[in-house]
């Protein structure tokens, strides 16, 4: 076949473009030299060779594309939630406008860090932080107010932050905060030297997987301080290129970064959405929806377009939600709308970013839930939307429930929307809590007799003398003889549940917590040292029948410390024990879809 | 059309296969000759309706006529059996495994030539041809092919044509390789790249003893499914070299993050397209980087850009469908008001690629915005068809930070 040897390169790229079959315009034969009666195969050949030919000669012919240097445009054009509201127009940072970073009133701010988004409410204490380093204003009213509000602040998506402020504040609560940051350096310093040991052949075992799961949570709510050998290390885990860590241990390393903020996860995490599925997906959607970084949005939404599994389109549409694009926010409603709505808790935290006033109602349905967590993330949900029509549904619940657990949940909600409607320049709802459930019940008069409490003391004393002998033996028999000389005295069984979770025979602990509970709940939830002791041996002892593979109890375990009041508990605890829950939950629904 | 000749093919086509067990036909395409034309027609039920699709682009013409007459049992037959295996275009009655595969690939082109390259993508005769390449392919499909297969249909839906015709171009040589008897030592190399090495043939590679090398860039890759294929770039910190480390889905490579630095006690380097693969056999790895390694990669990196251009042309000339060239390079200087530039010391400028890695391209951005100076970055080289751009994967500071983006 002779081939013409200048033939018309525009046409070529017409036919090329438009197809060789049913082309009207132009004949590609001619221009290729080729006879009329050419077989379409040989034509093709000849015709993509020319034009290939053409295009490589091209290349780097220029220095420059017009188009090449300008900057690409920041986002897509998504639904914008339309919320003009105070909080809806008050951006974290930047001069103009309405900014957290302009705010000086501390009220405001305080405010704001009970009913912001996650985003603002970081801001809030970062603005704090800096009014708070200005020494003059320490004795203000106000400022001692702010100081109050952060030592009590319990806030577990603000671990870091709060963490950070609460070592620059003077008195106990600095002094524990420095303490704990001490602690976090030790555990760092080890665990780093336990990484390089792994990498350089001197051990098999991943170091932050063989660590008990509030020291990891401890670890990791610190990660943007670790060392960037320690980052590589977890972003190798994440990415599944470590060699050893499972994929169970992966997917709970990843939900162990939920509220983690360091840029340098980002490409691991992007690599997840990229090539995984499942429960790894989800996952690494709901940490990336908390990072501030320009890649995390475009691949969010990449991957919201292109998936077709439930789980993560609802968790990517939480995460795209958390970075001000509502492209799922249909599916996530349309999901609660549902009449048994089949992942009822991740839609709930999805509309925690999702939601706008529009849709208290269809999350304040879910205060009646059966299921006690999901009802418990209605109430979180319904503070993260502060619309003030869920106030009287909250308050109708508070009354009606026997959960503490979601009882604490609605005082938080009521606390966060009272907190918005005050920024609203709403009038203020001052919540009487005596006109609410959970009346303190009154005191009765104690039933026991004078020589049983005298007795009950003494047996109680050498208790705590046999224990400083270390005869525990003993002091359990003392604590045991003590509680039984008196039936609502709840002080011996703490006594015996702090003994052996000191020893961590967790056990053990167990049944003497539970007695306590049941004597004297209230005693427990409000005392920090004896919260944090129980809820550590419920969620220690969860984890050793884990490791035996006895899942259902762990699941017990976890479920049941969770009904309880657990806000004065540290929040590492608290959030590894939420994390398991869920990780147990997936577990036993079947739905942990296998990393393909 | 005729209502009543499509209701029949529809019948025939619903009664195919559902009698034996082994599964219902949902779609027939086959190369119809009429009115001296052969066109590839493909016909497939759609929730319960018939869709007639023709690479002449008439939907009604004879040759979709003919097609339905045939599956509609109308046309004169000498038996009444359903129809055997489809014919290729190119079919003979005995073919070895290579020349149906090279019968394949030209299939291949064909179909996409036929229907051109703006409307291939939604072209079932394209899907048919595609399918015919993967099932024709040796099991499981050799990484080369199924990388061009991942990277013709990303081209195929941004309907870039000089793409697609530099993809179909380096099929259209495989396929000439594959039907060569004798292929020498070129051809052999150009087989291998694509489809591993083969029985009888020599593996061409080349062993590396002691070497330092430091993983700059990772990224998933899609092949004949999404995201079937993670390419690790290794940058050797003496020569500048770079190789990549091509992990198929499921298979195991190298361990260790990105970045790491890698001691390379053994290795084998495969000669194929830029830039070369690698396979790592004996390894130390380390998830921290030395400052001084950062310091050997700044040294070792490219200065001239017009070196990166011909380098890149050259690499694309060779293997115009598998080659994916990836860069070192040290700007001279970079302009960073409102957008990138980075100029050599000659003055000619390097541009990023902003079609791909949008996130990363967004974060080089802010990155420099915040006041970052790259002395250093590295990443993948595509062009714009006459312009060379380069999409970042990572950067490095005169400080010696590194950044993956």
């Amino acid at each position: 076949m002779a081939h013409n040897l200048e033939p018309d390169l525009d046409t070529l790229e017409l036919c090329l473009r438009e197809g060789i079959a049913g082309n009207e315009y132009a004949d590609p034969r001619e221009a290729l030299g080729c006879s009329a009666d050419t077989d379409d195969s040989e034509v093709a050949r000849a015709l993509v060779r020319l034009v290939a030919a053409n295009d490589l000669e091209q290349i780097g012919t220029q220095s420059l594309h017009p188009d090449a240097a300008r900057h690409p445009s920041v986002r897509p054009p998504t639904e914008v939630l339309a919320d003009p509201s105070f909080l809806g127009r008050l951006s974290t940072s930047g001069d103009q406008g309405l900014s957290v970073e302009r705010i000086d009133d501390v009220p405001t701010l305080l405010a704001v860090l009970r009913a912001g988004s996650r985003r603002q409410r970081r801001a809030a204490l970062g603005r704090l932080r800096e009014r708070l380093a200005d020494r003059r204003l320490l004795h203000s009213d106000e400022v001692r107010n702010a100081i109050q509000t952060i030592a009590e602040l319990r806030d577990v998506e603000l671990g870091f932050e709060l963490a950070e402020l609460r070592a620059e504040l003077p008195g106990a609560t600095g002094r524990a905060a420095r303490q704990e940051h001490e602690h976090w350096k030790r555990l760092a310093q080890q665990t780093h030297s336990e990484v390089r040991a792994f990498w350089d052949g001197q051990s098999n075992v991943d170091a932050i997987r063989a660590l008990p799961g509030d020291q990891r949570a401890l670890l990791l709510m610190r990660v943007s301080e670790l060392p960037d050998a320690m980052v590589h290390h977890i972003t190798a885990i994440i990415e599944g290129s470590d060699g050893c860590v499972p994929l169970e241990s992966r997917i709970g390393l990843i939900t162990s970064l939920r509220y983690a903020r360091d840029p340098r996860l980002v490409p691991a995490l992007v690599a997840v959405l990229e090539a995984e599925r499942g429960e790894l997906v989800a996952s690494a959607a709901r940490v990336l929806g908390g990072i501030d970084d320009p890649r995390v949005q475009p691949a969010l939404a990449e991957r919201f377009e292109r998936s077709f599994v439930a789980e993560e389109r609802i968790a990517l549409a939480g995460a795209l939600g958390m970075h001000g694009d509502c492209r799922g926010l249909g599916e996530v409603r349309s999901s609660l709308d549902e009449d048994q709505p089949q992942l009822p808790l991740q839609a709930l935290q999805a509309m925690g970013s999702l939601g706008s006033p529009e849709h208290t109602d269809l999350v304040a349905k879910f205060l009646d839930h059966a299921d006690a967590s999901v009802a418990i993330q209605a109430a979180r949900t319904c503070a993260r939307i502060g619309d003030g029509r869920a106030l009287d549904e909250l308050t109708d619940r508070y009354n009606s429930t026997s959960v503490p657990a979601l009882r604490a949940a609605i005082e938080d909600a009521l606390s966060a929307i009272a907190a918005r409607m005050e920024l609203r320049g709403e009038e203020a709802v001052a919540i009487d809590w005596s006109e609410v459930g959970d009346k303190p019940a009154p005191q009765k008069g104690s039933r026991d007799s004078v020589p049983a409490i005298v007795l009950g003391w003494r047996d109680y004393f050498m208790a705590r003398l046999w224990l400083l002998l270390g005869r525990v033996t003993w002091a359990i028999a003392r604590f045991e003889s003590s509680a039984a000389r008196r039936d609502d005295w709840a002080v011996p069984l703490i006594g015996i549940g702090m003994a052996f979770a000191r020893r961590e025979q967790y056990a053990l602990a167990l049944p003497a917590f539970r007695r306590a509970i049941e004597v004297d709940r209230p005693r427990i939830e409000r005392n920090p040292i004896l919260v944090r002791a129980m809820a550590k041996s419920f969620l220690h002892r969860a984890e050793q029948v884990e490791s035996e593979g006895r899942q259902d109890v762990a699941r017990g375990l976890v479920g049941e410390v969770l009904t309880l009041d657990l806000r004065r508990a540290p929040g590492t605890v608290r959030f590894e024990l939420q994390r398991k829950h869920d990780v147990l939950r997936r577990e036993k629904a079947g739905d942990v879809d296998s990393a393909a | 059309m005729s209502t009543r000749l499509r209701e029949a093919a529809v019948q025939h086509l619903r009664s195919l296969g559902t009698g034996t067990g082994e599964g219902a036909v949902r779609r027939l395409t086959m190369d119809v000759e009429a009115e001296g034309r052969v066109e590839m027609v493909t016909l497939s039920l759609r929730d319960g309706e018939l869709q007639c699709v023709c690479s002449d682009a008439r939907n009604d013409g004879p040759h979709v006529l003919a097609a339905l007459r045939f599956v509609a049992g109308l046309e004169q037959r000498e038996d009444s059996s359903p129809p055997g295996p489809i014919a290729s275009a190119a079919g003979r009655a005995e073919q070895s495994p290579d020349q149906e595969l090279a019968s394949a690939l030209d299939d291949l082109l064909t179909a996409i030539t036929r229907v051109g390259v703006e409307k291939a993508q939604y072209a079932p005769s394209v899907d048919a041809a595609l399918g015919r390449v993967v099932s024709t392919a040796p099991q499981p499909t050799p990484s080369g092919l199924g990388r061009f297969i991942g990277r013709l249909q990303h081209e195929l839906r941004s309907a870039e044509l000089h793409r697609v015709a530099r993809l179909l171009q380096g099929a259209s040589e495989l396929a000439d390789a594959l039907r060569a008897e004798a292929p020498g030592l070129e051809l052999q190399q150009r087989l291998s790249a694509w489809l591993g090495t083969r029985p009888g043939s020599l593996p061409q590679v080349e062993l590396l003893y002691d070497r330092t090398m430091i993983e700059v860039g990772r990224e998933w890759l899609s092949g004949t499914e999404r995201a079937s294929l993670e390419r690790r770039y290794l940058v050797d910190v003496r020569s500048g070299r770079v190789y990549r480390e091509d992990r198929p889905r499921n298979a195991s490579a190298s361990l260790g993050p990105c970045p790491r630095l890698v001691q390379v006690g053994l290795a084998e380097v495969e000669t194929g397209p830029c830039p070369q693969r690698i396979r790592v056999l004996q390894y130390e790895v380390r998830p921290e980087v030395p400052a001084e390694s950062w310091q050997q990669l700044q040294q070792v990196a490219v200065r001239s850009f017009a070196e990166v251009t011909e380098g890149y042309r050259q690499s694309v000339q060779a293997s115009p469908s598998l080659a994916e060239p990836f860069a070192l390079v040290a700007p001279y200087r970079i302009e960073r008001n409102g957008v990138f530039k980075a100029f050599d010391a000659e003055g000619r400028q390097l541009v990023l690629n902003r079609s791909e890695r949008r996130g990363a391209v967004l974060a080089f951005y802010a990155l420099l915005a915040e006041g970052a100076e790259p002395a250093w970055l590295a990443g993948r080289l595509t062009d714009t068809g006459t312009t060379v751009c380069i999409t970042p994967f990572a950067f490095g500071t005169r400080d010696l930070k590194y950044t993956r983006l």
